[in-house]
């Protein structure tokens, strides 16, 4: 039994083994008052294990059971998983978001060759987002899938940014209509009523409130400069 | 009938959205996009409701005839129980 607190969020995490709690050494928590406590059952493991494309330790799959809970959890607290890669620049975050395979992981490479230490990663997979008053921000947690890219921050949401792969490079913002078929398909989706309906007033504020891209890139460094141009406002 | 428990509906980014939880959450396509009229049908559908008097609030509310009215009813009520939702 361990604390954590991610994006804020004070959460005991009942886990059986070590892995989770290595996992999670940069986010530990002192504190005695929790926000809610995770446990995982049998079940939860073999649901783990069906869903899981090759086979993985007993540890790691209770990790993936454990971020399903708090993803469950956190909903009616306000907060959503939000499948993207995340990166801070100049004080924002950007999250860029694809099929898997798409490059995602390449794309913030780029970013980071062109731009270097301007550059710094939020998490490299499954990050938390969550409202502070109206703005969304992006927070670091350690399920960031297997280049193992995250900190313990949180950063106010610049854009969020889709990628696809394409020819040549450019961006456009995505027309509203669109929203609903791209967001959805990146959001943790609770199967708890109460956190559910939670997300979806909150993905509204978001459509409202967070600027959408459409990255047609390559992997030539010139996409990380056609996507910064694209999303960064000079001031 | 009625739309069995177990889905929430909003409308997110000007689109009208249908989400399946608890226990409908495993064996559905999570999530139904409806336009407006399917918005209609879906709430009238929320609390049990004949088809006939479905019917008879389409007429209503958009001003069609009613063999339109009917044609539409009949289709969402199919749809719907082709995806094993509806309770008669």
């Amino acid at each position: 039994m361990f604390t954590v607190k991610l994006a804020g969020y004070t959460i005991r995490v009942d886990n059986r083994y070590d892995f989770v709690e290595k996992m999670c050494k940069q986010y530990i928590s002192e504190t005695d008052t929790v926000d809610f406590t995770v446990s995982v059952s049998t079940e939860d493991m073999e649901n783990e294990k069906l869903l899981s494309p090759e086979e993985f330790s007993e540890g790691y799959l209770e990790s993936l059971a454990i971020y399903r809970h708090i993803g469950e959890e956190i909903g009616r607290l306000g907060g959503f998983i939000f499948h993207s890669a995340v990166i801070e620049y100049k004080g924002k975050a950007y999250a860029f978001a694809a099929k898997s395979g798409t490059g995602k992981s390449t794309h913030i490479r780029l970013w980071r060759k062109a731009f270097g230490d301007g550059v710094g990663i939020v998490n490299g997979d499954k990050p938390i987002f969550r409202f502070v008053g109206d703005e969304l921000y992006a927070y670091g947690t350690p399920w960031c899938g297997k280049e193992g890219f995250h900190r313990n921050v949180g950063v106010p949401l610049g854009a969020v940014c889709f990628i696809e792969r394409g020819e040549s490079n450019s961006i456009e913002q995505l027309p509203k209509k669109e929203f609903t078929e791209y967001v959805f398909n990146q959001v943790y989706m609770p199967e708890n009523g109460e956190s559910c309906l939670s997300i979806l007033d909150m993905l509204d504020k978001m459509s409202e409130t967070v600027k959408i891209y459409k990255l047609k890139c390559n992997m030539d460094i010139q996409a990380a400069y056609v996507a910064r141009d694209g999303m960064v406002s000079e001031e | 009938m009625k739309i069995k428990e177990g889905f929430i509906l909003r409308d997110v980014a000007g689109q009208t959205i249908v989400v399946a939880v608890g226990k409908m959450s495993k064996n559905f396509n999570r999530i139904i996009k409806l336009n407006s009229t399917g918005k209609f049908i879906w709430e009238k559908l929320s609390s049990d409701i004949e088809r006939d008097e479905l019917v008879a609030s389409l007429v209503a509310e958009y001003d069609i005839d009613e063999a339109t009215a009917s044609s539409d009813a009949d289709k969402f009520i199919e749809a719907l129980k082709g995806a094993d939702i509806l309770e008669c």
